[in-house]
């Protein structure tokens, strides 16, 4: 089941469970910004046009963010 | 008293009126986060919390403020839960010089009752968002196990500490490992020799070891062996058949895997203990591969956001007495060190002068403690009759012996942890000095010589008064 991201606005989000016991809610996950969200959440925080713009993120602009702590080269082996 | 569990603290809580049972409903969000607000805001008693009944979790137990108050925090060390901070600040300081206390190895745990490498963390955990705008839901209370790729069995070299992890998915967590913290050592080695680091998270532990791996303790101390020198025990771990890891004998939930070689992923943001959500960042990532869990597991969080919270309490006094420790090496003058504000950016000092000009030393001394490098903003420095813990008196010493000519100092452009939001570029920021001690020879200046002191006997009527109010309480006339 796929789902519109709500902070990054993708539709490529899914779901990755439901409750465990009594089926009240359904958690969802997008693989572009990685933002999970409970289907029982407010509206401020499920729904793409009411999320907190301060906080929305464009795709577009994920490779710029800053690589924490970065990757650093690989060791010469020794032989 | 000794708890080798969190079980057994939350049962010494019950007994001594500090632990709350919510078993009414509540939803995961908007109540837990409003809850770990709340509770912190009860005040420096607060109790703990254990939720028995999360909409969609059955019967799933979570626990929050565990040692989210001075009571608390006082039972966690067996004192009397009307201890008062600086009561616990020395009782600590003292346990401290104990380490290394070896750790008992036993070869079964409680958590062995279940094993899965059938992992769903959303089924076995009842995760709540603990801020609104976090990034997702995450695990905030839980200890981190790693060892040195490049010296794997020096037991000193393994560490336990506290990285903000980010669930993303059944089996897959973000992992914020800050710079200066043993861990980015770790992955950095793991990532130069082209390999994984296997960790090991432990969740629910005994609260001592939840205290102890908060503390900035050097490279190669180990966490357990000074979990045992503040328990007064040695601290019992098994080693997994999986990692060779040593895991805490009590967590109610331990998940193995291994921070995955080159791999960043956006993580974030998450509501910070300065009370600023941090920014995003592309960050390493867990890949898990087995979970090991008790019975009913109880599950563990704290509320994080603008202080006084849980965090606060819980990394106030081991942010403390490694800085007391490293500045009385030199300076046995040091009396206490309060770094309970915001992890340490603002650091309160008590000292005895030797001669005029010491208490700046002492104070310059202490931005370059290992601790001082990536906090102390702010440091300020009374006389050893001052309580630092006691902000009155601190006030006081700053409005009658600080003067801003000649008893400030700034460092421009010195190291501060990324997360300041004050710091511009992130990770610099000024720095400040302000010495309130009494100025000393051959500094002379000002009038000091006529100071008021206790009036003879006050301490005879304070146990008298007490006495007397203690009965008044009890309905006695
Ligand atoms: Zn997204």
């Amino acid at each position: 089941m796929s789902a519109i991201c709500p902070r990054c606005d993708s539709a490529k989000a899914r779901r990755l469970a439901t409750a465990p016991v009594d089926g009240a809610w359904e958690i969802f996950g997008c693989p572009v910004c990685f933002f999970t969200w409970r289907s029982s959440e407010p509206d401020s925080i499920t729904d793409p046009k009411r999320y907190d713009p301060r906080f929305k993120i464009d795709p577009q602009r994920i490779d710029a963010i800053p690589i924490v702590p970065p990757v650093p080269g690989k060791r010469p082996q020794s032989s | 008293m000794i708890f080798h569990d969190l079980r057994g603290f939350l049962d010494e809580l019950e007994r001594q009126g500090q632990l709350v049972h919510v078993r009414q409903g509540v939803r995961p969000e908007p109540d837990i986060a409003a809850a770990g607000r709340a509770v912190t805001d009860l005040g420096e008693a607060s109790p703990a919390l254990l939720f028995h009944a999360l909409e969609g979790y059955g019967a799933a137990r979570l626990a929050l403020n565990v040692v989210g108050s001075w009571a608390n925090h006082a039972l966690m060390l067996g004192l009397p839960k009307t201890a008062s901070v600086r009561e616990q600040f020395h009782a600590i300081a003292q346990r401290w010089t104990r380490f290394p206390v070896p750790v008992e190895r036993v070869a079964e745990a409680p958590f062995q009752d279940n094993v899965t490498t059938e992992i769903d963390l959303f089924a076995l955990l009842p995760l709540a968002r603990v801020n609104p705008m976090d990034g997702g839901f995450y695990l905030d209370k839980a200890v981190v196990i790693s060892r040195d790729p490049d010296d794997p069995e020096n037991p000193g070299k393994q560490n336990v500490g506290y990285y903000r992890l980010q669930v993303k998915d059944k089996n897959r967590l973000g992992l914020q490992p800050v710079p200066m913290h043993d861990i980015a050592l770790h992955l950095r080695k793991a990532e130069e020799r082209g390999e994984n680091l296997p960790v090991a998270i432990a969740i629910g532990t005994d609260p001592i070891l939840a205290s102890v791996a908060s503390a900035p303790l050097r490279y190669d101390q180990s966490e357990y062996e000074m979990a045992g020198a503040l328990a007064g025990q040695p601290y019992r771990v098994v080693k997994s058949d999986a990692t060779g890891l040593d895991l805490p004998w009590g967590a109610e939930i331990i998940l193995e895997g291994e921070v995955v070689c080159g791999a960043r992923e956006l993580e974030g943001p998450f509501g910070e203990f300065t009370g600023n959500y941090s920014g995003l960042r592309r960050q390493p990532v867990i890949q898990l591969t087995r979970a090991l869990y008790r019975h009913k597991p109880i599950f563990e969080q704290c509320y994080v956001g603008t202080p006084w919270t849980e965090v606060d309490t819980l990394i106030g006094l081991p942010t403390c007495v490694p800085i007391y420790h490293q500045l009385k090496a030199d300076f046995p003058e040091v009396e206490a060190v309060n770094a309970l504000y915001t992890h340490g950016l603002a650091t309160i000092i008590s000292t005895r002068q030797r001669f005029g000009g010491f208490a700046k030393a002492v104070a310059m001394r202490t931005l370059s403690t290992p601790h001082g490098i990536g906090y102390c903003k702010i440091v300020i420095m009374v006389d050893e009759t001052v309580d630092p813990f006691n902000l009155a008196q601190v006030m006081w010493a700053l409005s009658t012996r600080f003067d801003p000519a000649k008893d400030m100092i700034t460092v421009p452009t010195a190291s501060i942890l990324p997360l300041d939001p004050l710091a511009d570029p992130p990770g610099i920021a000024t720095k400040i000095i302000l010495d309130a001690t009494t100025p000393m020879a051959p500094d002379r200046r000002g009038d000091f010589s006529r100071p008021v002191e206790i009036p003879p006997g006050t301490r005879e009527w304070t146990a008298i008064l007490g006495d007397l109010w203690a009965k008044a309480k009890a309905g006695e006339r």
